[in-house]
């Protein structure tokens, strides 16, 4: 195959400049979105010691995983509260949006919120990892980013 | 017996695809005919032995013989015939297994395609496909091995990824992306084959550009039904959460629909070609990446397998496979000198320029989002993810310069364009974007996205009308040829450019829905005992009773179900349920979808109380989602219109050159033929 035939009239080198000067502020605004608002986009994952070691714990949102502590798990109609545990620190969870039965006592599960003043975590999500051969996060465990609702 | 066969068959072909790769290089090397071919009935016998392997398991499957790793992790006595088949891909080895049935199937329908043509190029277009395959059976040979025994027999099976046998789709969605990411080798080796033998003229994109074309309509078919799937199935009312795995199809998308559009720019003015085989090594390596990150247990997510022992096999095969061709490509660097300089910044090839930059600037910030919490964690041991805000906030302002590019392209004649000729192309889309902004703005939209979603779909969608129009009716003067019959001759006479057209107009209907669905929807969440009813806009649920049952199609799955009545736009019985499969941590949602034109209705069961019958329930109304599948079968229905193999193939020098510059359309009854 022949290679096509330039219609137009070559163009001149010095109005590469522009097409230059145009990629690069391309460029430098997709930088500018993507590392501006990295840092209040970061979500740390914690179990409960790291979670109440952190200097200023109350109100930032994070990702808390453990395991649901044995006969912890209290429903009503409107909200389900339940403790999550390390095996040395125990938070107490209370959420009135998350799926009140997708909680097993004494298997793991990741929620995402922010802690209280008074102590306790909100939720607001759930983190499900669904995996034939689930294992509950202990120390090290990194939760789905899928949020699920049910 | 069978599993062994299947074994066997996976050995014998590793043998086949190295003696494949041997062949071609020598035949390659000594332009010897006989050898070639020998390497290429090699590689049917590699596909014929990937499908025994595959139809071994299959079979096994069906069998519940359970003497088979695979089959008692992934299968159980009561599990449906469908689902039986289908977990040929629910997990690791399988799935490798089936991704090595298709790559192979792509190559032996390459190389036969190809038997006759292009005698310089195939020998090396064969030993790349013949190395990619080879590389998946060496992985089912050694970390990833399907046919793993399981000694003593287990007595019965876990059964299926209790997700992945929650839904029909399940059988839809893997086997269109893999079919995707396993075609895009094709171009790879071509665009290696052409870097091997020197010849980085057009040829190669003529060819390369199709066979990119082909499994990206897969791949594209692949991600919207997966976002259909995570939709009607993950039961939290959305489509795209920016899951790893979801990036990693979106990936390879990106660079492959740049490369799409930089490849005319590299066939018609001779410039951006290293550009453009850059941008085909780069498909390949994502779609290599893509496995490694999902199939490796480096990072979790929905579809993430078991952590395994493959990860170092992939890592190994990236570094690899990226290290020989961009070394290829350096080498060739003198080769792929552009023979023009580029263009300005506003004419055609300059908005393909910034098309390309936008597209890269996805891809970097996506893969940069999916890799940085990995980076993180093995840098200092911190644990952090970066949210779906994250992504929506860096991509939605690139995702809209793009659609403003998905108008201006068309409309914008090679070379350059004057003042005048911008204000004739865009002073009509402009005004028909403005009025429809104006009147959506009067009928109370005040949604930033919403309102931007609309100004880009009409203006993208007037110029390309106009350009038909135009096209069409100078063609039918020409011609003398009724105003429909001059259309259709002319889109099927410039397949690419109106095929073309037809995936931007599709791009356009999904834009408007994402926008609208993702800014206009409401929900809400009640607790409600039987007889009782919660509302949301014109919607009534009513609840009437609550079912606990084994499910009729596999007992061992109990199913909580919550029996309502839906009154309003959309009425009817609706039964959201909760099921409790055996081998899964927490209850899957099946959630209830009403799907309609205007709006969808979605209800989640989200806990119950068998004791008091009272169900808790989270209900949203999703506008125009249904729109974002339709949009995505008018892209995939636009690529194959685009695809679709033309008579003129057999006169090469038209192609290419059949697109009149500058005034487009203007000269289309004088330029056939």
């Amino acid at each position: 195959m022949t290679a096509s035939r330039p219609i137009s009239a070559p163009v001149p080198p010095r109005r590469r400049w522009g097409l230059l000067l145009g990629v690069g502020l391309v460029a430098a605004v997709i930088a500018w979105l993507a590392f501006g608002g990295i840092g209040n986009a970061l979500v740390y994952y914690l179990t409960p010691t790291e979670l109440l070691a952190r200097d200023n714990p109350v109100g930032q949102t994070v990702r808390l995983g453990g395991l649901v502590k044995e006969g912890s798990i209290q429903r009503s109609t409107s909200a389900i509260t339940f403790v999550l545990t390390d095996g040395t620190t125990d938070v107490t969870v209370v959420s009135d949006t998350l799926p009140t039965s997708s909680f097993r006592e004494g298997s793991g599960a990741v929620v995402e919120g922010e802690l209280n003043g008074d102590g306790s975590f909100v939720a607001h999500q759930v983190l499900v990892k669904h995996d034939e051969n689930y294992v509950a996060p202990s120390q090290g465990a990194v939760p789905s980013h899928i949020p699920d609702g049910g | 017996m069978i599993p062994t066969l299947g074994h066997v068959a996976v050995v014998v072909g590793l043998a086949a695809t190295v003696f494949a790769a041997a062949a071609f290089v020598l035949g390659g090397r000594r332009d010897d005919g006989a050898l070639v071919m020998l390497g290429r009935r090699a590689m049917y016998a590699a596909f014929a032995l990937a499908a025994v392997a595959s139809a071994a398991m299959v079979v096994s499957l069906l069998a519940h013989d359970f003497s088979v790793q695979y089959v008692v992790r992934n299968n159980a006595t009561t599990t449906p015939l469908f689902y039986s088949v289908i977990s040929l891909w629910a997990a690791l080895e399988g799935s490798i297994l089936f991704w090595t049935l298709l790559a192979t199937g792509w190559a032996a329908l390459v190389l036969w395609r190809f038997r006759d043509r292009l005698p310089a190029l195939m020998p090396w277009v064969g030993a790349v496909l013949a190395l990619a395959t080879a590389f998946f059976f060496a992985v089912m040979i050694w970390p990833g091995d399907p046919f793993v025994r399981s000694t003593p027999i287990a007595a019965q099976g876990s059964g299926p990824n209790a997700l992945l046998q929650n839904h029909p789709f399940m059988g839809l969605h893997p086997p269109l992306l893999y079919l995707g990411y396993t075609g895009m080798a094709i171009p790879f080796a071509f665009g290696m084959a052409a870097l091997v033998t020197r010849r980085t003229d057009e040829a190669w994109l003529g060819v390369v550009r199709r066979w990119t074309l082909v499994p990206w309509i897969f791949l594209t078919a692949g991600i919207v039904a997966g976002a259909w799937w995570s939709y009607e199935v993950l039961g939290w009312g959305g489509y795209w959460a920016w899951d790893p795995v979801e990036n990693a199809a979106l990936l390879p998308w990106l660079t492959a629909t740049a490369f799409i559009h930089s490849s005319m720019v590299a066939e018609r003015r001779g410039t951006l070609r290293v550009w453009t085989h850059a941008l085909v090594i780069a498909t390949f390596v994502l779609t290599l990446v893509g496995t490694f990150l999902t199939r490796s247990g480096v990072v979790q997510s929905v579809h993430s397998f078991t952590a395994s022992g493959i990860g170092p096999w992939f890592a190994g095969a990236i570094l690899v496979t990226l290290g020989v061709a961009l070394g290829l490509l350096v080498w060739r660097l003198p080769a792929l000198g552009d023979t023009r300089p580029p263009g300005r910044a506003v004419s055609r090839e300059g908005a393909f320029l910034f098309n390309n930059v936008l597209f890269l600037g996805v891809t970097f910030a996506v893969l940069f989002g999916t890799l940085y919490p990995v980076v993180r964690q093995l840098m200092n041991g911190e644990q952090v993810s970066l949210g779906a805000p994250w992504f929506n906030q860096v991509n939605a302002p690139i995702f809209v310069a793009l659609l403003f590019l998905m108008g201006v392209g068309p409309a914008l004649p090679w070379g350059g364009a004057g003042w005048r000729t911008l204000r004739d192309r865009f002073a009509a889309p402009v005004i028909a974007g403005s009025l429809l902004l104006l009147l959506g703005w009067l009928f109370g939209l005040r949604q930033l996205p919403v309102l931007v979603a609309l100004w880009m779909a009409a203006f993208v969608v007037v110029i390309m009308g106009e350009e038909v129009l135009r096209g069409a009716a100078a063609r039918a003067r020409a011609r003398d040829e009724a105003r429909l019959l001059a259309t259709w001759r002319l889109a099927t006479r410039n397949r690419r450019r109106y095929g073309g057209y037809l995936v931007h107009a599709g791009i356009a209907v999904m834009a408007v829905a994402v926008a609208v669905s993702a800014s206009m929807g409401s929900e809400a969440t009640a607790t409600i005992r039987p007889g009782e009813s919660m509302t949301l806009g014109p919607y009534t649920v009513t609840s009437r009773q609550l079912v606990t049952e084994p499910l009729a199609s596999d007992p061992r799955v109990v199913e909580t179900r919550a029996e309502l009545t839906l009154a309003g736009p959309q009425s009817g019985p609706v039964a959201p349920a909760l099921r409790d499969y055996p081998n899964s941590a927490s209850l899957i949602a099946t959630p209830a979808v009403r799907t309609a034109a205007g709006e969808d209705l979605y209800i989640t069961l989200m806990g119950a109380d068998p004791a008091t019958g009272e169900v808790t329930l989270r209900v949203f109304i999703n506008p125009l989602v249904a729109w974002i599948w339709i949009g995505g079968g008018i892209v995939a229905l636009g690529a194959v219109f685009a695809a679709w193999p033309d008579r003129r193939r057999s006169q090469p020098a038209t192609q290419g050159s059949a697109e009149p510059a500058g005034v487009p359309l203007g000269v289309v009854g004088g330029a056939e033929r």
